[in-house]
């Protein structure tokens, strides 16, 4: 048994290392991505690679950031002031945009370096390269893309490693942009490490050890507790994505859920394989999408760690939507497939514990990118942004309006923000009246947001729920289906959820988000 | 005409309205005397107890008022304000409920979202459109603002904001609808002219606060000139600084939050006057606790929130957790002792006072382990019941598996728990604001001034390398005293998003409008120019960068950036091209503070303030420790800890190794020992 006391307070010690680290990233980095959008994750690890405290930053990152420093772990050795890249969504990534840097923590004790553990952040960035600007593109295997990073070292021995660091330069779009955030992330690395090494020298490096593997343990045993008030049983569910933007045809995503005591199975088998189109999940998304919901069912109020999903077990059979293989094309499965994932197993649940399950939400993150050459400056930009729209209704509430849900919690761009940076405008950014579900209880309407061009751009287009509906609990209706509409010289032309298009200046993009389900019959 | 002096005219008052006091300081200029009281609130009508405080003053040919005053921030929390419309430019109607498009809180699945002050139906679009250069994209179509007026009417809208996209490059659209509903008899806020700074959802967020509590304000206000004729009224500013009402009244959101505000004004001039100019404020109180920094000049930002709206004027900055004396202990899921954020609140309190309680607090702890007296509390007008804290400790400790420290029995151990998890939460606030701010706690002095304050502040500063605590005497009227010694002070600001190669005298150029402004307004308060000060800066970001850095207007400003950037970031990018976003303004009017008097030191021996010992847990085991009694303490003497210094508002904890010393201002400075024991 730990000691209920000082677990605690290294609980606060140890997640405030991770929000210290969060509030340095942020401050310091360059693109909006992840200053206004703050589109990243901090988190502390033990020796073996087991995340410890996680700081609340965006839901996508949370089982998926252990894996990315184990497979640092499993390919490099670490020295003193080494720090790890790596973004490769087969190597413990999610997508190549998301760049995690790991270092680890020494300290000297009687004169011996002793590997305390790790600090990590994982970033979005604006561009990794590829075949389209943003690096979000409708691609049929990873290597259109972007550079896909394996773990391999940005610094070495303190020293930055010059010949990793050019070959990633010259392998994006916005260098500037990309050499500042990097250097945040190796600050907030830095600033985490400081901490360990401050907290390890005040409490000793082997108590301290004590404590994380305290704090894994304490989060175990309240996460199956917390369980073990859920009904036993086995529940299935299924939903499907509309397409992968290629082949025809839904991707169905199905799932049981297995509680017996204080464990869990999720069990994915069944689940159509993978795709040509990048809706493909890696294993890590569909990690963190199951830890995403049984944090937010079980009211987990601790700080995410490894513990929380010891009393989970998932089976993810290799080569499907949930457990992509290489070179499947992964842009869209950490943003879309995460959602989708995160509806099935909301539906499954929905039959063990009615009351604490609402509606579908909109069930995907409409991701745009936007890329051309900035004739006001001579200089190419890459824009990227994803919209908000309807949450689902619960037993007792109407669902929330114009808002990010489940996978990702990012912040709009402002409009008068955008309009500096970028040669196109809004033209409408309003609530999508009547598009949420009805019921006793209302699902939350989606977004409209018009976008007038002003030069010529290269757009991606990766939505969902275009033809799939966000569904509706106990008789309540489902959520309208998002639509994507192009006004090109007066025309107006409906386009599909998943699609790259060339516009010109005058042109105008109209992007419908989806409403979230009602709840109860009306 | 001279700038308002502490010491040239008859009485000042500075009144602090609390959510349970109303507190009154009272400064006479020809005595140099201060006086200090309390008079129950009257949370429906603030006034009331402002007005019967006054009553009890010697009524003076002038007086003078400086309040705080928390009408415009209840008024947002309650959703009492005026009825508030808003016009927006077409397409944008929407712009407060879809806010930033995020969900407060990440992990809950039913997120309860604030509405919006305007509701939808009081919300309306005029077809109109400039581009980020203020160039006209589609003209203002002045025929639909008629439509507009004529239901504004119907609805009896009292209050209109006003605030279109890009209206702080050119405020023409806006200054002409404003102008419109100003001769139709409408309150009007303009964003244009409340915040001219980009982004359109904290500048309408801004403004809709001001149009909706302006007239509230203005209504209480106008209620204390009638009935308190030959009284000047001020306001303390959310930024600090004092304003008159004249200027106040059109301009409410620079009053929220004004109440915290004035108890780190006066924590800075107290600290000041003892030489201290880096300080961390720490006001510990029932239910919540405020930190905030002080490095010189007081720590304020721009990106606070009340009730769910963002408002972007300079507020102090104020970090809260809810972590109190009135904090409940329990044990979780996963077996791990809790502390807060639930709280006893006021009613029914900690069990040990009696009031239906059963829960223990962290109140109750410090009772349990003899570090708050019974019979001392609150000046000994209220008892503590010891035995019914013991009970409910012992209770909870029976479902905690506790570690056992030898001489103690487990309630203490549990006791000792729940302080130091308490401490867990406020090292993380202050951690917040000064690391995270990029200040080091360690040069700082710990200045702690909350009721429930002085029995963690020895044990914070120790986990934060602090080496002093410093505890004033006037703590719980500290916020009413800060009134007195706030400066004038006024904040400007324009975006203005100009290039690289902007040359100095043109960012000079583009600060003269403001600088007039200022001078004007401060001719207003009675600042002479001779008493006034202008601070230029502009905020400076790397381009592609989201977040600007503040730094003073000067010819080097760019290099200024760059050092800033590197210390406060660790990296600078000297190459890299910048851009100037915002120019901004601070008119400061030196006001001089109440004079305090200043005590020769005496000697060191504290025998006379000193009464019995008492049993007191004191890290692991239990021993007598000496009480000192408050109004026995006088400058000069010193104190080695273990002791407990027994004040009218607050009890201090000195641990073993810490020492205090009462400075000729009778505040108590305490060195914090390194170790615990």
């Amino acid at each position: 048994m730990t000691d209920p006391i000082r677990t605690e307070i290294m609980k606060h010690r140890l997640v405030s290392v991770a929000e210290e680290m969060g509030a340095r990233l942020q401050r310091a980095a360059f693109s909006p991505n992840i200053k206004e959008r703050c589109d990243f994750s901090c988190a502390v690890f033990d020796a073996s690679g087991n995340l410890v405290a996680q700081a609340a930053h965006i839901p996508v990152h949370l089982g998926a950031m252990p894996l990315s420093v184990q497979a640092c772990l499993e390919s490099l050795s670490f020295a003193p002031g080494d720090v790890a890249i790596v973004n490769d969504p087969y190597r413990g990534g999610t997508h190549l945009p998301d760049i995690t840097v790991v270092s680890p923590i020494f300290v000297e004790e009687e004169s011996k370096p002793f590997l305390l553990g790790f600090v990590a952040n994982r970033a979005h960035h604006a561009d990794i390269g590829g075949m389209s600007a943003g690096s979000m593109p409708l691609s049929q295997e990873i290597f259109q893309e972007g550079l896909i990073i394996p773990p391999v070292k940005l610094m070495a021995g303190g020293k930055k490693n010059d010949d990793v660091w050019r070959l990633l330069m010259a392998n994006v779009r916005t260098p500037e942009e990309r050499s500042g955030d990097l250097q945040a992330q190796l600050a907030a690395n830095h600033i985490g490490i400081a901490r360990m090494q401050g907290m390890g020298a005040r409490f000793g490096f082997q108590s301290l050890a004590a404590d994380m593997d305290a704090l894994l343990q304490y989060s175990e045993r309240m996460t199956g507790r917390l369980i073990g008030q859920l009904p036993n049983g086995c529940y299935r569910f299924e939903d499907a994505l509309d397409n992968d933007g290629f082949s025809p045809g839904p991707a169905v995503i199905r799932v049981s859920i297995t509680i017996e005591g204080e464990h869990v199975t999720v069990d994915f088998s069944g689940t159509d394989r993978q795709r040509p189109g990048s809706i493909n999940a890696v294993y890590p998304v569909t990690l963190s999408a199951v830890a995403y919901v049984f944090r937010c069912v079980l009211g987990l109020d601790i700080p995410a760690n490894s513990g929380c999903l010891r009393p989970i077990h998932i089976i993810a059979p290799e080569g499907t939507l949930v457990n992509a293989s290489r070179p499947a094309a992964v842009a869209a499965g950490n943003v879309e497939t995460s959602q989708r994932i995160v509806d099935v197993l909301l539906g499954t649940l929905a039959q063990a514990c009615p009351n604490r399950i609402p509606a579908a939400s909109q069930g995907t993150m409409n991701n745009l990118t936007i890329g051309g050459w900035d004739q006001r400056n001579g200089r190419p930009f890459a824009y990227y942004e994803t919209i908000g729209g309807g949450m689902g209704a619960g037993p007792h509430t109407d669902g929330a309006s114009g808002r990010h849900s489940h996978m990702t919690n990012t912040l709009n761009t402002p409009v008068e923000a955008l309009e500096y940076a970028y040669p196109f405008r809004i033209a409408q950014y309003a609530l999508r009246e009547g598009s949420g579900g009805k019921g006793q209880h209302q699902g939350g309407d989606g977004l409209i947001r018009t976008y007038q061009f002003l030069q010529p751009a290269e757009i991606v287009l990766l939505s969902d729920r275009r033809i799939t509906k966000p569904y509706g609990l106990g008789g309540g209706e489902p959520g309208d289906p998002g639509r994507n509409t192009i006004k090109q010289s007066g025309a107006e032309k409906e386009v599909p959820g998943k699609c790259s298009l060339a516009v010109k200046a005058g042109d105008e993009l109209i992007i419908e988000t989806p409403g979230g389900g009602g709840y109860k019959k009306f | 005409m001279a700038i308002p002096d502490n010491h040239q005219h008859g009485s000042w008052i500075g009144i602090d309205i609390g959510g349970t006091f109303t507190d009154f300081v009272v400064y006479a200029s020809h005595s140099q005397s201060l006086q200090r009281f309390k008079i129950l609130s009257t949370p429906s009508n603030p006034a009331e107890a402002v007005l019967e405080g006054l009553l009890q003053l010697p009524h003076q040919v002038s007086r003078h008022i400086v309040h705080g005053s928390t009408v415009a921030t209840n008024a947002i929390l309650e959703r009492k304000g005026a009825r508030t419309a808003l016009i927006t430019t077409k397409g944008f109607r929407d712009v407060l409920l879809i806010g930033r498009q995020d969900r407060p809180e990440l992990y809950d699945l039913f997120p309860s979202i604030p509405p919006p002050l305007v509701p939808c139906e009081w919300t309306f679009e005029i077809t109109e459109r400039l581009d980020y250069e203020g160039n006209i994209v589609t003209p203002l179509n002045e025929i639909e603002l008629d439509a507009i007026i004529e239901e504004l009417k119907a609805q009896k809208i009292q209050s209109v904001a006003v605030s279109f996209l890009f209206s702080f490059v050119n405020p023409a659209h806006e200054r002409w609808v404003t102008n419109r509903l100003r001769a139709e008899g409408f309150f009007v806020t303009a964003s244009s002219e409340i915040l001219p700074e980009f982004r359109e959802y904290e500048r309408t967020s801004t403004t809709v606060v001001n149009a909706y509590v302006s007239p509230v304000l203005d209504a209480y206000l106008g209620q204390l000139e009638r009935e308190m004729a030959s009284t000047e009224f001020h306001i303390l500013q959310s930024n600090g600084g004092r304003l008159s009402v004249t200027q106040a009244r059109g301009h409410g959101v620079r009053s929220i939050l004004s109440g915290p505000a004035g108890g780190v004004v006066g924590a800075r001039y107290l600290a000041g006057l003892a030489g201290f100019n880096r300080i961390l404020t720490f006001d510990m109180g029932g239910t919540s606790t405020d930190v905030s920094l002080v490095h010189g000049d007081i720590h304020v930002t721009s990106e606070a929130e009340v009730g769910g709206c963002p408002i972007r004027v300079p507020v102090v900055d104020i970090h809260t957790v809810g972590s109190g004396g009135g904090s409940l202990a329990t044990v979780d899921a996963g077996g791990n002792l809790r502390v807060g954020p639930q709280s006893a609140g006021a009613n029914p309190g900690p069990v040990s006072y009696g009031r239906g309680g059963c829960i223990p607090t962290v109140t109750d702890a410090h009772v349990v382990l003899g570090r708050l007296p019974t019979d001392g509390f609150l000046g000994g007008k209220m008892a503590l019941d010891r035995d019914a804290a013991n009970r409910a400790l012992d209770e909870l400790s029976d479902h905690i598996s506790l570690p056992t420290a030898s001489g103690l029995e487990s309630r203490h151990c549990l006791a000792l728990g729940m302080i130091q998890i308490a401490n867990a939460h406020m090292e993380r606030a202050l951690r917040v604001i000064s690391v995270e701010r990029g200040e080091d706690p360690r040069e700082a002095v710990l200045v702690s001034f909350g009721g429930a304050g002085g029995l963690h502040a020895c044990d914070l500063a120790r986990s934060l390398a602090i080496p002093h605590v410093f505890i004033p005497p006037m703590a719980a009227t500290l916020s009413a005293l800060g009134m007195l010694a706030a400066d004038v002070q006024l904040d400007y600001v324009h975006t203005v998003m100009l290039p690289n190669d902007t040359p100095f005298e043109m960012l000079e150029q583009q600060t003269k409008a403001m600088v007039k402004q200022s001078e004007e307004d401060l001719h207003r308060e009675g600042v002479s120019p001779e008493q006034a000060v202008i601070i230029r800066t502009v905020d400076v970001r790397y381009i592609g960068q989201a977040f600007d850095l503040n730094v003073p207007l000067m010819p080097q400003f760019r290099e200024e950036f760059d050092r800033v950037h590197q210390e406060r970031y660790g990296y600078c990018q000297e190459d890299a091209p910048i851009e100037i976003v915002n120019v901004r303004v601070r008119a400061i009017g030196r006001v001089t503070p109440p004079s305090i008097l200043k005590v020769p030191l005496g000697a060191a021996d504290a025998t006379a303030a000193r009464g019995e010992e008492r049993p007191v847990v004191v890290s692991q085991g239990i021993q007598g420790v000496p009480h000192y009694w408050g109004d026995r303490l006088r400058p000069g003497h010193e104190i080695s800890g273990p002791a407990i210094l027994v004040l009218d508002d607050t009890t201090v904890y000195i641990g073993p190794a810490d020492h205090a010393r009462i400075d000729s201002y009778l505040n108590i400075l305490i060195q914090v020992g390194a170790s615990n024991d």
